[in-house]
């Protein structure tokens, strides 16, 4: 037998996958406009931040839940850490301080939020110790990541993943302790009594009571920091910002049940960052209205937010900064809308009706005690099984975000659950919040194709 | 060269390799129900106040299968092992289950055992992991009680404070014994290999505690002592390794390099035995003061405390055994460890300590990879020893 070489050169191998793709990937996305405006918003918040030092102000560092109203109305400058990783990762600037953190030694495999976000204490802390300077990033003036200004204290209040508190205790250590730390505890909400469920059950009465107590305690602390009496007008009126811009961004939500969908699940990361952490005033209401008007126009002149959408997905698991605008056409260019996410929709101020301006601390301890981490799985099962009803999902992208355990553990029963309970099939794919080397094209592309294929099977026998 | 060798030992070596087996057993022969817990900080006594049998759970050697698709591989092997035990029935032999930590990944295995097992009761009574508050005391106290009455409910008893005080005795002189043992290694006194030390402490995590100092009582009693270590080893101190052991072949593997461990910080070890629960008072606020104590006598990189440092408290121990170095075991994808090793790392080279960070994982051990990086850090160490002082 002799091997003919020549003829596999003259045979056409198709390796492309079961669905046709060209190689010019026409973007079929079509993002809303006003969000860019969020964009804009942001980028200002973090300019201001980082002349705080020069204004005289107080700067408090921290993480987890939104303290940020609290805050504003100590007259304080405050600095997110998740958000700052997040930023720097969306803008591919986060490799300086991931390698500032690798050096002072924490491994790939740590949460790259607290790692990126350590990296940036550390390279803080060299400004501070180098310069004496209050204004830091004087090694690396041009770096972002090397700009954030040194802090006054930190406050830590992370719910559900103990990653988050352990974080800050290190990030207080690599300031050689020098900086006072609060910690607000908050407990999970584990719903196993017979009466538990999402927003009912003793448990849930009880905890945010104790949640509540912490935070009347976190403001004596920061009366005590900055040496001046809180102001709680201020705190209520924050808080009726933040209640109005909530209401808005939820009733824009729930416009996108229609289909064609409107407005995508990337267009509620895109406002991610405006309900999270800027501060509490009217343009953030202008923000969410604007954000409402857009889609209620686009519904009106029938304009969609995928072209020829064909497929309703749902986003599960914490968002990959590095890849937004990537994902957003990936997604399209298979004719798939992610309508709806576990990180968007169940998070951020997302029960308004919870926030009572005479007593803000009570709504305040309830939302940061439902963050989507920080339920037991019969809660995350029900609020899964409700936003696919909601949606009318067809499929779940699963992210298996890799450093990311919170978001992550629960995710393989939800898969089975969603099957189990609505016939709904998923997908897994792998990345990471701020690590680009984790994130896997195949990984996702075979699972998408292959997720959309059984949809195809399942509509085909209806 | 080591003296522990008795049948009162090879009971505890059983025990210790088959957790549930003894549980099993106990329960045929007790009939009394066995309520599991988790690693670090469940106070077993007020299960046992109750007559049950509290087992901690154990990571299992057998390698995982249904667990691949019930837990992220990017979960710490303790907890993958959970997940798998669960789901192939190795955890039926538990009528219940409570647990205090809230590190992310026990929370997410907890979460598939009560999805495996729906029918098997699940409390979590959250220990505050914020030690220093002024609401941590009334928090843990909060709980301890609120794990009073869940575990009466599991068992059908009451836990009279008579009972958990009883239990806490019970405990108290456990502790003490395991704790002779290991000074008794520091000195030199007792030649005892790594190995065996974990074989004393992790089967005491999971046998009734009067039958397990029953026979640490026996070994000993059966000691020829003393005798002296030879000087040529090279002292080390192991540190790390949360909620589960260490494998035993790693241990020896340290061990056959020149090495003699004469302190550790591991759960399965020091961490473990380090506080006892105060006899005086009300005993249930006395296992609230035992959690609190816990972190200040041993500090664990998974609690919060501002004037208590794990680094601190390892110089110190360092300063007492005369340990020449450490080699840190850290298990894969455990955040916390990672979380703390540079600060460790950091306070160890401002003083010259040398310091080996040793990754361990489920499936199997790259024992040759190991053995050669032990080897020349312990090289390491014996050159810098030799180092004569130069004049400045
Ligand atoms: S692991 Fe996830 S939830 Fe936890 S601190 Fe990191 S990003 Fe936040
Ligand atoms: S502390 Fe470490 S070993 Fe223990 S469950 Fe958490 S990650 Fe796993």
């Amino acid at each position: 037998m002799t091997l003919d070489l020549s003829l596999s050169t003259k045979q056409s191998l198709d390796l492309s996958p079961t669905r046709t793709r060209t190689l010019e990937v026409v973007d079929k996305s079509n993002r809303l406009k006003s969000t860019s405006l969020g964009g804009k918003m942001v980028a200002e918040y973090w300019d201001n931040i980082f002349t705080a030092k020069e204004r005289g102000k107080h700067v408090v560092w921290y993480n987890g839940t939104a303290l940020n109203p609290i805050f504003q109305a100590a007259g304080l400058e405050w600095c997110h850490g998740e958000a700052f990783s997040a930023r720097l990762a969306a803008m591919h600037l986060e490799g300086p301080a991931q390698q500032a953190g690798e050096e002072y030694g924490y491994i790939a495999e740590l949460c790259s939020y607290a790692r990126t976000h350590l990296g940036c204490a550390v390279m803080t802390q060299k400004g501070i110790t180098e310069k004496q300077s209050g204004i830091v990033g004087m090694v690396d003036q041009d770096q972002l990541a090397s700009k954030l200004p040194s802090p006054d204290f930190f406050v830590n209040a992370y719910a559900g993943c103990s990653t988050g508190q352990q974080w800050d205790a290190m990030t207080y250590r690599v300031f050689g302790k020098d900086f006072p730390i609060f910690n607000v505890s908050l407990p999970m909400i584990w719903g196993n009594k017979k009466d538990s469920g999402y927003l009912r059950g003793t448990e849930w009465e009880k905890t945010p009571l104790y949640v509540e107590e912490q935070l009347k305690k976190l403001i004596e602390f920061i009366e005590y920091q900055t040496k001046k009496p809180f102001d709680w007008d201020a705190l209520s009126e924050n808080m009726s910002y933040i209640k109005r811009a909530s209401e808005l961004r939820l009733e824009a939500m729930a416009l996108c049940a229609a289909a064609p969908t409107p407005a995508t699940y990337w267009d509620w990361v895109a406002s991610i960052a405006p309900i999270n952490f800027l501060p509490a005033n009217q343009l953030l209401v202008d923000y969410f209205q604007a954000v409402k008007d857009e889609i209620q126009q686009r519904i009106v002149n029938n304009i969609s937010a995928v072209q020829n959408e064909r497929y309703r997905v749902y986003f599960d698991g914490i968002m990959n900064w590095n890849k937004l605008g990537f994902l957003t056409r990936k997604f399209a260019e298979f004719d798939v809308a992610v309508v709806a996410g576990r990180y968007t929709h169940d998070s951020f101020w997302q029960e308004p009706q919870l926030i009572d301006l005479d007593r803000p601390l009570l709504g305040m301890a309830q939302h940061y005690l439902i963050c989507p981490i920080n339920h037991g799985l019969k809660i995350m099962e029900e609020l899964l099984l409700k936003r696919c009803d909601e949606y009318a999902i067809d499929g779940i992208a699963f992210h298996s975000t890799r450093t990311c355990r919170a978001m992550t553990n629960p995710q393989h029963i939800l898969a089975r659950t969603a099957e189990r309970d609505r016939g709904i099939k998923s997908f897994s794919f792998e990345g990471d919040v701020a690590d680009a080397a984790f994130y896997k094209d195949e990984s996702l592309e075979s699972g998408l194709v292959a997720m959309l294929e059984s949809i195809d099977q399942q509509r085909a026998k209806v | 060269m080591h003296e522990l060798e008795s049948v009162a030992f090879s009971v505890l070596e059983t025990v210790a390799a088959d957790p549930v087996g003894y549980a099993v057993e106990w329960k045929r022969r007790t009939g009394r129900p066995v309520v599991g817990s988790f690693p670090m900080n469940f106070p077993s006594e007020i299960v046992h106040a109750t007559g049950a049998l509290p087992v901690i759970v154990q990571e299992s050697r057998t390698p995982i299968t249904e667990g691949r698709s019930l837990l992220p591989e990017f979960y710490c092997s303790y907890t993958r092992s959970v997940a798998d035990q669960a789901a192939v029935g190795e955890l039926d032999v538990f009528d219940a289950f409570v647990l205090a930590d809230h590190c992310v990944q026990l929370l997410g295995a907890a979460d598939v055992i009560r999805w495996a097992k729906p029918e098997k009761p699940m409390h979590f009574a959250q220990f505050i992991s914020s030690m220093d508050d002024p609401w941590s005391g009334a928090q843990v106290r909060d709980k301890v009680a609120s794990l009073r009455v869940e575990v009466e409910e599991i068992v059908g008893v009451t836990v009279t404070p008579e009972a958990l005080r009883a239990s806490i005795r019970a405990f108290n002189v456990n502790r003490h014994l395991l704790r002779r043992f290991y000074e008794l290694r520091k000195t030199g006194r007792l030649r005892v290999s790594a190995r065996q030390l974990q074989v004393l402490v992790k089967s005491s995590m999971v046998m009734e505690i009067t039958e397990h100092t029953e026979l640490l009582e026996s070994i000993l009693s059966g000691l020829e002592l003393p005798s002296e270590p030879p000087d040529s080893l090279v002292r080390l101190h192991l540190s790390g390794h949360f909620c589960a052991p260490p494998r035993p072949e790693l241990l020896d593997l340290i061990e056959e390099c020149g090495v003699l461990v004469v302190n550790d910080d591991l759960y399965h070890g020091t961490r473990y035995i380090s506080t006892d629960v105060p006899e005086d008072g009300d005993p249930f606020d006395a296992l609230a003061t035992w959690y609190l104590d816990r972190n200040v006598s041993a500090p664990c990189g998974t609690r919060v405390q501002r004037n208590v440092d794990w680094d601190s408290y390892l110089v110190d121990s360092l300063d007492d055994s005369g340990a020449d170095g450490v080699i840190t075991l850290m298990a894969k994808f455990c955040e916390p460890l990672m979380l703390y090793y540079p600060e460790l790392r950091k306070v160890l080279d401002a003083r010259d300590i040398p310091v080996l960070l040793i990754e361990t994982e489920h499936e199997g051990l790259a024992a040759e990879s190991i053995r050669t990086r032990v080897e020349t850090f312990v090289e390491r160490i014996r050159r810098q020893k030799l180092k004569v002082p130069t004049l400045a």
